[in-house]
């Protein structure tokens, strides 16, 4: 195990290497240099914040020193301060010579977008394997229709769209849910049980959003497992030697057919970090999503390399664990018998 | 295609596009106004005969705009998913056919981009960049690629040893000759489906972008910036968000259909199910 987990871990190295090429030539792909570009979108770049950005990435230099000055600094997670919020640090706190604390950008949006992540994958393994167990095995039967085109309609529905419908719908309409936001007015002078539920209230929509298309995807993909599973010879040994069919069924066939979704929830991991941004800005939650928004918007460079960084380290993360998680899972795996 | 559209699901997707392809051929001869045409007197009217889908906030037609914006979602995804494909055959062609470093440095990168996020990788670049049709288009295919390059490499890799492309190469067939005549076509059906289904993908995301103002820019109008009107007055004016929704929703879910029926059509596996 702690070879494949060495093994594992070196061969991110060139991942990362590649990531901050990527991010690197990204920066340069603005017409001219990024200072005159962002002065001509930005109205609130000052000659001075100009300045700033030149030194930030060392625009006076040869291409190749400037590389090797950013990923020295990505090295040490300085990704600097943003243009558009005073100065704020991109990332982690940081503290003047008064001992005043400012709080990192990323530092304040991160936890809140993992929260409705991992909130959002609660969701859809509590939803999307019982449907897709059911689905297989009533397969061709009205519910397994029915549950496929609940699939098929919740791959191809505009997200940000049924976002504005439901917000009509409940918020505007019904006043069930809020609209907006993470707290209500006077959140903090409630009793903590009252915070919760007010918390939970304003990010029911916004989860239910970003997790829909994985919910879809999920079931989809549990469906089409357990009905590989359940065709294979193990499985008609175990009804051949009389288990009933809920042994057979998940006891045997659910756990194998479980075991690749591991590795889908790992490849998830991207695209619920970039749907984040059109749930957070819908529902202005102060997440990574809303923020990277914002920093496009605004052209607020450094938020937007920060994020772009931190992004694709989290994304490698999360395959690592998935990874080591099948290999937990699976013995083939850490044995080497596979790949 | 006779078996692909004997599948029912596969044949109401192939209408579905086949009837939107249609409209947005003849939207200049059915439009019943100019797409951009202001018209104060009009604003925010309610469906009714004179304007089937209702006004917007400018007294423009939106049944009008829908027809135009149908253009633009044909247009992205075919030529993003254009880009994409391409990109993809020829990296996972020099892959799989001649494995070695090649591979391996491919498909690192192609681990690279899928570890960034697509979604933060596409508004990064428009950032840099102007929003504008083009650059949606050409910034979507060049970060959609990567599926297509693992599923080219994968095809090449189990055709490369069948007995066919090695008896060709006997007979002293050129590696181009391998690759175009027999490689290839062999590979074109599962290549066809994931080209259907990027080009759904590529319409959700060029509607997503243009809601949230980094896609194509008004007066142009597209399926997702009339939603970023329907926002703004979502509390009077429903028709203004039901419909370019209701579009984006169909449309997608045409491409998603027909590139299954496909699939299952000549998948052995699928279809005897």
């Amino acid at each position: 195990m702690l070879k494949y987990l060495l093994k594992r871990f070196f061969w991110m190295i060139p991942l990362v290497i590649g990531i901050s090429l990527i991010s690197f030539f990204i920066m340069h792909l603005a017409p001219g240099d990024i200072t005159t570009s962002e002065a001509s979108f930005n109205p609130k770049a000052s000659e001075e914040s100009r300045q700033k950005l030149r030194e930030l990435y060392s625009l006076d230099k040869p291409v190749i020193v400037q590389y090797g000055l950013w990923v020295k600094r990505m090295a040490t997670l300085d990704f600097g301060t943003s243009f558009a919020s005073h100065q704020r640090p991109v990332f982690w706190q940081t503290k003047d010579k008064d001992g005043n604390i400012t709080l990192g950008m990323i530092q304040e949006a991160l936890p809140i977008t993992l929260l409705i992540n991992v909130l959002s994958l609660v969701l859809i393994i509590g939803v999307a394997l019982p449907l897709g167990v059911i689905s297989a095995l009533k397969q061709n039967q009205l519910t397994d229709r029915g549950i496929t085109l609940f699939v098929f309609i919740g791959f191809a529905i505009p997200g940000f769209w049924l976002a504005l419908m439901l917000m009509y719908w409940t918020g505007v309409q019904h006043s069930w849910l809020p609209i907006s936001g993470l707290e209500s007015m006077g959140h903090e002078h409630l009793p903590w049980f009252s915070r919760l539920i007010d918390t939970l209230k304003h990010l029911a929509l916004p989860v239910f959003i970003s997790g829909l298309t994985g919910l879809a995807g999920i079931s989809l993909f549990v469906r089409n497992g357990m009905l590989e599973v359940l065709h294979q010879d193990y499985i008609t040994t175990a009804r051949a030697k009389g288990l009933n069919e809920n042994r057979v069924v998940y006891g045997h066939a659910l756990r194998n057919a479980l075991l690749p979704l591991i590795t889908i929830f790992g490849l998830s991991i991207p695209g619920l970090i970039g749907g984040s941004v059109i749930a957070e800005s819908i529902f202005a939650i102060p997440g990574m999503g809303k923020l990277f928004y914002d920093a496009v918007l605004m052209r607020d460079f450094p938020v937007i390399m920060g994020i772009l960084t931190i992004g694709a380290v989290l994304t490698l993360i999360g395959n690592l664990l998935a990874d080591l998680a099948y290999a937990w899972a699976d013995p083939r795996v850490r044995r080497g018998v596979m790949q | 295609m006779k078996k692909v559209l004997r599948n029912p699901l596969a044949l109401i997707g192939f209408l579905i596009i086949a009837g939107i392809l249609f409209l947005a051929l003849i939207a200049p001869f059915i439009a019943p106004y100019d797409p951009d045409a202001i018209n104060v007197k009009a604003i925010l009217l309610s469906p009714s005969a004179q304007h089937l889908m209702g006004t917007d906030g400018l007294g423009r037609d939106v049944f009008t705009r829908m027809l135009y914006g149908s253009r633009i979602s044909l247009m992205v995804g075919f030529v993003a998913v254009g880009i994409a494909t391409a990109i993809g055959i020829v990296l996972g062609a020099i892959a799989g056919f001649y494995r070695g470093w090649v591979d391996t440095v491919i498909m690192r990168v192609v681990d690279v981009m899928l570890s960034i996020p697509t979604f933060f990788l596409i508004l990064a670049v428009i950032a840099f960049l102007t929003p504008s049709i083009w650059n949606i288009m050409i910034v979507i295919g060049l970060t959609s690629w990567m599926g297509v390059t693992r599923l080219v490499r994968a095809e090449f890799l189990s055709l490369r040893n069948r007995e066919f492309v090695l008896a060709a190469q006997a007979l002293g067939a050129k590696d181009s000759r391998l690759i175009f005549t027999h490689l290839l076509p062999n590979s074109l059906t599962p290549i066809i489906v994931s080209s259907i289904l990027g080009i759904a993908s590529a319409v959700l995301v060029e509607s997503g972008l243009s809601f949230l103002g980094l896609g194509v820019q008004a007066p142009q109008a597209s399926w997702g910036n009339i939603l970023t009107d329907g926002k703004e007055y979502i509390q009077f004016a429903w028709w203004l968000s039901l419909f370019p929704g209701l579009a984006i929703l169909i449309t997608v879910l045409g491409y998603n259909l027909l590139g299954d029926g496909l699939r299952d059509a000549y998948n052995p596996r699928t279809s005897q199910r």
